[in-house]
This record gives structure tokens, C-alpha cells and sequence, in this order.
């Protein structure tokens, strides 16, 4: 493409869903991805769209607008990568009293929440633990398959006019006068006066070739994958501990389990969080960790088969917000990054809130809780 | 003590070998009896000339210092400390075992290719033809086909023939005057037309006529369609013709099971026939401490290497010298081992023989049109995006069977040679075998 409006980094589904914003606003795109699309942290996600696991903040803002625009991107894509309004179910196994404030305090943010007593959470899931008494049930969390969504959404994007470039990846960012003017590739130059880094665990290295920093570091994850069974699970349940760990920032191993059944009768069990960097070994204590949490909330899944285990690396900030805006230092470098394990539910908020900001028009929130100079600028 | 994987040619050549010296050996196998996949006997069985088996299963069975553990799946393997931890699970139960070295002698499966009806019944390969055989003593039917490419397809032919099937078409791919381009390999293994004789013999015998440059290009509804093909094995016009068949027992080589090895994290490379092998040194150590690989997952090369390699690696992990005749012998084998894969390639031609309805991925049931959707409309460029956007590789057998052949698919549409990288990455599986989620989570308690 001869001289697109703006360059989209990393096609992943917070890069696709700023790019279909930005073509929808008039823009020509041009997306580039040092892999194949979905190859990143997108390609190793459950597809989480959750409003539940937020406490009230900005976080909880965008993420109950970024849920609707997901129903939005649905209509304007097409029906073609699973989104489904499943809910979620949050349980308490001891004192349910944090989860019943949080619920609460979530509840006059806009967040639909239903507090179940034993017999209502036992209708919504019939196979949880008979001791389980007490959760919540939040209608409002949704589930995608994320990789087909970036495909898909890119697919949209090409289809208007702009364009995608796979297996490129950036060597150099120029900047002159404090301003990008385009990008070096290993697939070629290409110029432009916006450039949006949506790398997400790697947003950092790009942030330094343009002469800028952003802390942004991996939080490694282990998915389990069972054979497909009956249905056993109707919703997203979790563990109310999994809110906990999500933000907090202790560098030692953490799992909270987090079962769903999927379209296809798999089962995906999750979450721990680890910071080890990018080593990717499997660690066998940590999936039986969470085949003990899984089984204990749910017995019935004992004789189900484990198929295989995944692992990704979800990109986060270190106060777990993610960064959306302007960069503090280069003029025209835009960062879309760092939305952790969230980052599928948050996509396209971000790319409307990036938009918005680029664009110069006022957005549904404000976004300076994100900002890229929170971080302080650094010095040159 | 020294864990030995598999208790094929290599891993009984491995322990016994071990065993001369009096080293501890525990022998770990799927199977309840010792042989794999090769020497899967049924004293009844004849037709199949393996005499050196009964020999090693003595050597076997009567060192004291061998313990057989049998109807074990070993499904993960760890480090701890200086030791390696293998868990296995054996009758619903999960235990480990830890040893100072490891021997992995894991062996292969049948390599197929697909075509239509290649998943309909009567279609299997010849390996599932000759287990049900020798394991269960059951004839597969009475008309069956033996196709592919690849000199096994001699003995399944014969076994089934000898147990009164009746042989209607041997097809190879390949020609046999390929071997014309190896003639170092066939002089410096002469004992191989002993057993090349005995076949012949067999063949004419049961009058099966052998056919070559011809492949099983569809089956349905219990006819076989065979069509000439080139070297290339794209099919020649107007020279197809039907059979009917109970069976097509279709084979296209070997492809190793690299799971545990790639658990470990021991260096694996693509060798010249695209299989993914291990990397190991002229003692059969592997790139990892204390682990040595040996058989079909250091290069697909038959049972003959696989004992040699096996007994090397016994003596190097015991601590034992290894004469330079064995490591002569050896290289004599590997001659012949490299002349089997110049004289049965698989060539890309067998894409032109699927159609947009073809199966490709029998677990998730993905057909040949969404893998190439999956390409052009969405932007997958190998197998790994093409499983992310299609499913084809996530099912029970976890790719095992076809994640080789959506590479090829997916490159025959992209136009890119599949990269080393791509097919090291999908032939390493973190499950080496599937386990309960209460076996595992019981793992965590006992520990």
C-alpha cells in the first residue's frame, strides 16, 4: 500500500480492532505482524470477555462499553467467531462476604449482578460441588474464539480497502523532529504519520526502537484442555480467589481456577499467572494445581481426559491498567498494549478509545488513566 | 537405574543390553507383552520372518536386573534435581518412577496421507491391518488391498495372505528400480536379499502380482479406485481402474513419536524425508544429560538399525565400551536406512487426489475446503493458524495423524516451502498421553 493514513503493529485482536476502527473512521490501514494473524497472545486465550472479575475504576468502565461494542463489531463483521452473552458464575467456597461486597460495589457501576443463594446456583450449574452455597451470577460476561474474531476483523478491514502484511517485522521506527514518519521491516519501508503499536506482551520492544520505553512485562498462563464431553458447564464459573490474583502483582505463582465449556465440548481450565519472563516450559505441578481446583468445584470432570495444556503470555503494566494513548515522548506513536489477561474483552473499547484519541474527538471516557505518560517520561 | 522407553526392537536391545553389566534397567511399555509395534507376536502367526525376536525376548525375560513394566503409559516426564521423573499411569492409577538416565526408544506409527474415503470403514493402514492380526488374531477381511509405499507393505501382504486373506493388489508408489540409486547400500547389506527372497517366495506363492507407480487414489462404497501416477504422484489420465476391495490397508512410511523427548527438551531437526527427528551423537545421547534416544525417532530406518542403535545406547548409558565393530555395523545400517528413504519418497503430488470434501482432520472432522479457507480468507499461513482457525489437529489424537499433512496443504496454497520450525513445532505435544483430571489432581495430593 503507497502511503497508508496509518500504520497498525501486531495482528492480534487489540491490533485488528484498531484497525477496523480506524478503516471505519475513513482511514487507510495498513496492518503488519511479525507472525501470522492471532500468532501472539491472542492465539493462546480463552476469548474473555468479562465484566465480573473488575473492581470499580476505569478497568470496569471500559470494559462494560468495550462488552457491548463486541456485539457491535459482531454485526458489522458478521456472525463468524462465536461470541456468545454466556454469563458468568463467581462462587465463594468460605467467606463469601468480599465476593458479596465487590458484587455490590460493581452493581451501582453498571454491572448486572444476581447474588445466588445454593439452590439458584445449582440451577444455573447443576454439576458444581453440592457444598457450594453461595456466588453470583454476572449475565453480562461473554466468550469468543478469539483468533477466528482477528481474522476475521482483519479480513473486514482488507475488504475495505485496507491491507495486511504478514511475517514483517520492525527493525526500525523513524522519527524525526519528535514525530514518526513511518517504519522499517524485514518485508520493507512503509511511511505514515500515525503509527499504533498494538505488540502487546512485546509493545515494549517496539516503544524502544522508536526511543521510547514502556514498562510493559509477560505474565505467563497455563490453559488445560480436556476431550470433548456432554455438557457439564453452562457458564464461565470461577473461584472468587481469581479476582484477587488477577490484580495482584506478587511475582510467585498464582492459580485460581476458571472452567468453561466450549462450542466444540472441550473444556478450557484456567488461570495461573506466573512472571518468569518469556520461559515457556511446562510446569506439571501447576496443571495438577488446576485440575485439583477444577475437580473440586466441579467432581463430575475427574474422568474426563486432559488432551493437552497451553501457555501464553499475557502483556502487563505495573499497576495492571492498560495503555492506551499517545506515547509521552514520539508524536504520532500510539500505543494500544498491555491489557493482560483481558485483553480480548477489552479490544474494541481500546480501539474506539485510540480512535477517538488520534482522530481528536471526545470518546465515551476518559482515557487519561491509561495514558502512556503515567509511566513518567524518559529522559533522551 | 536406567528408565528405557518402549519395548520395540530398540528398547529390548537397549535393556538387555544395559543389563550385561548388571545395571538396574526398568522397561516401560504400552503393550502387555514385549515386540511393539514390529514384533507385535502371536505364536501363530506365520508368514513373517523375525527370528532374531524370539532371541532378544529370552535375553530379555531372563536378566534379572530387567524389570518389565508393562500397560504403562508414561504421559509426562521431569526433571528433579540431578534425577529424571517419569509418571505413567497404569491400570487407572498414577505412580512415577525416577532414574538417573533415560533411554527413549519410543518407536513410530503408520504415516497416511488422505484421500477420498480414507476415513470410511474397510479403510485403515497396513499397521492397523497387522495388529488386529498379530494382536488379536482377527482378519482385517477377505478382498484387501496393500498400498502406499515402502518395503513393510511386503510383510503385511504376506501375514495377511498366510492367515487367508486374499492379496487382490500390492500397489507401491514408488518404483523398485529406484534402488538403482543406492547400489553402496544394497552391497554392504547383502543379508537383505535372504529376506527379499523369502517374500518373493511368499508372493508367488499366494500369486500376488506387485504393482508400482500406482496409488489407492479413492475409496467408497467398498471399490477401490487405482490410478497410475508419475514420479511426482500426480495421477497420469485415463489410467485409473476399479477393484473391489473389503479393505485398503494404505501406509506411507513412519512418522516418529517425539512427545516425551520434546518434554525433556531434547534438540530435534527435519531430516531429508521431512520427518522430524532427534539429534543424537555416535553414542545415541541425545542434546539433554543422561537421555539417549534410539530407533525411529532418531531417523526412520527399520528394525535392524533400531537393534543397533538400541544396544549402542545401552552400553553407552550403563558406562559399558562400545566395540567399533557395532559402530561399524551401524553405519552399514544407516546406508541402507538413507537408501530406503531415496527409494520411497512421498512426493506432494497426493494434494491433487483430495477433494474440497475430503476429510483431513478425522477427530474434528475438518474437511480439505476449510483448511484452504482457512488460507485464503483468513490469513492462516501454516498449521498452527490453520488449527487455531479450523480445529484440524485439536482432537483426541492431537494432530498425531494429520498436522503434517494441513502443512502440506496449507504450502501447497501459499506457495511457501513448510519451514523446519513449523514441523519441529507440530510434532511436540506437552501430553504425551491423555490423563484424567482426577489422575492428575490425585498426582498432586500424593505428593
Amino acid at each position: 500500500m503507497k502511503n497508508p493514513d496509518a500504520i497498525v503493529i501486531g495482528a492480534g485482536i487489540v491490533g485488528a480492532s484498531s484497525a477496523l476502527s480506524l478503516t471505519n473512521a475513513g482511514l487507510k490501514v495498513l496492518v503488519i505482524d511479525r507472525g501470522a494473524v492471532s500468532s501472539g497472545t491472542t492465539g493462546a486465550g480463552e476469548g474473555n470477555i468479562l465484566v465480573s472479575d473488575k473492581d470499580p475504576g476505569p478497568e470496569l468502565a471500559l470494559a462494560l462499553h468495550s462488552r457491548n461494542l463486541w456485539f457491535e463489531m459482531q454485526d458489522d463483521v458478521g456472525d463468524s467467531f462465536e461470541l456468545e452473552a454466556k454469563g458468568g458464575v463467581v462462587v465463594a467456597r468460605r467467606d463469601d462476604g468480599p465476593l458479596m461486597k465487590l458484587a455490590s460495589e460493581q452493581s451501582q457501576h453498571g454491572v448486572m449482578i444476581e447474588k445466588c443463594n445454593q439452590s439458584r446456583l445449582h440451577e444455573l450449574e447443576p454439576y458444581l460441588h453440592p457444598d457450594i452455597s453461595s456466588g453470583v451470577f454476572y449475565p453480562q460476561d461473554a466468550q469468543c474464539q478469539p483468533m477466528l474474531a482477528a481474522a476475521h476483523v482483519i479480513r473486514t478491514v482488507v475488504q475495505r480497502g485496507g491491507e495486511f502484511i504478514s511475517q514483517a517485522k520492525v527493525t526500525r521506527i523513524n522519527v524525526e523532529n519528535g514525530a514518526v514518519t513511518g517504519i522499517e521491516t524485514t518485508r520493507g519501508t512503509f511511511n505514515a504519520p500515525i503509527i499504533v503499536n498494538a505488540t502487546g506482551t512485546w509493545a515494549g520492544e517496539l516503544a524502544e526502537l522508536a526511543g521510547s520505553h514502556l514498562p510493559i512485562a509477560p505474565r505467563k498462563g497455563f490453559i488445560l484442555v480436556t476431550e470433548p464431553t456432554k455438557k457439564y458447564i453452562f457458564h464461565k464459573v470461577y473461584d472468587s480467589d481469581y479476582v484477587a490474583n488477577v490484580a495482584s502483582s506478587d511475582a510467585d505463582l498464582q492459580t485460581s481456577t476458571v472452567v468453561e465449556g466450549t462450542r466444540s465440548g472441550t473444556i478450557l481450565i484456567g488461570a495461573s499467572r506466573e512472571r518468569v519472563g518469556f520461559d515457556g516450559a511446562m510446569n506439571y505441578e501447576i496443571l495438577r494445581t488446576l485440575a485439583a481446583q477444577a475437580t473440586s468445584l466441579f467432581p463430575v470432570l475427574r474422568d474426563v481426559q486432559l488432551l493437552r495444556a497451553y501457555r501464553g503470555f499475557r502483556p502487563y503494566a505495573p499497576d495492571h491498567l492498560p495503555v492506551i494513548g499517545q506515547d509521552a515522548k514520539v508524536k504520532g506513536l500510539w500505543h494500544s498494549a498491555g491489557h493482560e489477561g483481558a485483553g480480548i474483552g477489552l479490544a474494541p473499547g481500546s480501539a474506539a478509545l485510540i480512535t477517538d484519541a488520534i482522530l481528536g474527538r471526545d470518546s465515551f471516557m476518559d482515557a487519561a488513566a491509561f495514558s502512556p505518560a503515567r509511566f513518567g517520561r524518559v529522559k533522551s | 537405574m536406567i528408565i528405557v522407553i518402549g519395548a520395540g526392537p530398540a528398547g529390548l536391545a537397549a535393556a538387555e543390553a544395559a543389563s550385561r553389566n548388571g545395571s538396574e534397567v526398568a522397561l516401560f511399555d504400552s503393550a502387555s507383552r514385549m515386540g511393539g509395534q514390529y514384533w507385535r507376536h502371536r505364536a501363530a502367526v506365520s508368514g513373517y520372518r523375525s527370528n532374531r525376536a524370539d532371541e532378544i525376548f529370552a535375553k530379555v525375560s531372563s536378566a534379572q536386573s530387567i524389570t518389565h513394566i508393562s500397560e504403562a503409559n508414561i504421559w509426562s516426564a521431569e526433571r528433579e534435581g540431578g534425577l529424571i521423573r517419569v509418571n505413567y499411569l497404569q491400570g487407572g492409577i498414577e505412580s512415577s518412577l525416577t532414574a538417573e538416565k533415560v533411554i527413549i526408544a519410543t518407536g513410530a506409527y503408520d504415516r497416511t496421507l488422505p484421500f477420498p474415503g480414507w476415513d470410511t470403514p474397510g479403510s485403515m493402514t497396513p499397521g492397523a491391518a497387522q495388529s488386529l492380526l498379530k494382536g488379536q488374531g482377527v482378519l482385517a477381511g477377505k478382498r484387501i488391498i496393500i498400498a502406499g509405499t515402502g518395503p513393510f507393505l511386503l510383510p503385511v501382504a504376506t501375514g495377511l495372505a498366510e492367515a487367508g486373506a486374499d492379496i487382490v493388489a500390492l500397489i507401491d508408489a514408488n518404483s523398485p528400480l529406484r534402488w538403482s540409486l543406492s547400489p553402496l547400500a544394497l552391497l554392504t547389506n547383502i543379508a537383505k536379499f535372504s529376506e527379499l527372497m523369502y517374500y518373493a517366495r511368499l508372493i508367488r506363492k499366494y500369486r500376488i502380482r506387485p504393482q508400482f507407480r500406482r496409488a489407492v487414489t479413492a475409496y467408497e462404497d467398498g471399490v477401490a479406485t487405482i490410478s497410475a501416477i508419475n514420479s511426482r504422484f500426480h495421477i497420469k489420465p485415463g489410467k485409473s481402474q476399479t477393484m473391489r476391495a473389503d479393505v485398503v490397508a494404505v501406509g506411507w512410511g513412519f512418522v516418529p513419536d517425539l512427545s516425551l523427548g520434546g518434554i525433556l527438551g531434547c534438540a530435534q531437526r527435519v531430516d531429508s524425508d521431512g520427518t522430524v527427528i532427534f539429534e543424537v551423537d555416535e553414542n545415541q545421547m541425545s542434546s539433554q544429560p543422561h537421555i539417549w534416544i534410539a530407533g525411529e525417532a532418531t531417523g526412520i530406518g527399520g528394525a535392524d538399525l533400531s537393534l543397533v542403535e538400541g544396544e549402542i545406547a545401552g552400553l553407552a548409558a550403563s558406562g559399558q565400551t562400545i566395540e567399533k565393530a557395532l559402530l561399524r555395523k551401524r553405519v552399514r545400517k544407516q546406508r541402507f536406512a538413507d537408501a530406503l528413504k531415496r527409494t520411497y519418497p512421498v512426493r506432494d503430488g497426493w494434494r491433487e487426489w483430495i477433494t474440497s470434501d475430503t476429510t483431513i482432520c478425522r477427530c474434528e472432522e475438518v474437511k480439505s475446503q476449510e483448511i484452504k479457507d482457512s488460507v485464503s480468507d483468513l490469513g492462516a499461513e501454516d498449521s498452527r493458524t490453520s488449527k487455531l482457525f479450523t480445529r484440524a489437529g485439536m482432537g483426541l489424537c492431537q494432530g498425531r495423524m494429520c498436522s503434517r499433512n494441513v502443512s502440506e496443504i496449507v504450502s501447497g496454497i501459499t506457495q511457501c516451502a513448510v519451514t523446519d520450525g513449523e514441523r519441529i513445532a507440530a510434532s511436540n505435544r506437552p501430553i504425551a498421553a491423555p490423563i484424567s483430571l482426577g489422575q492428575l489432581s490425585d498426582g498432586k495430593n500424593s505428593r
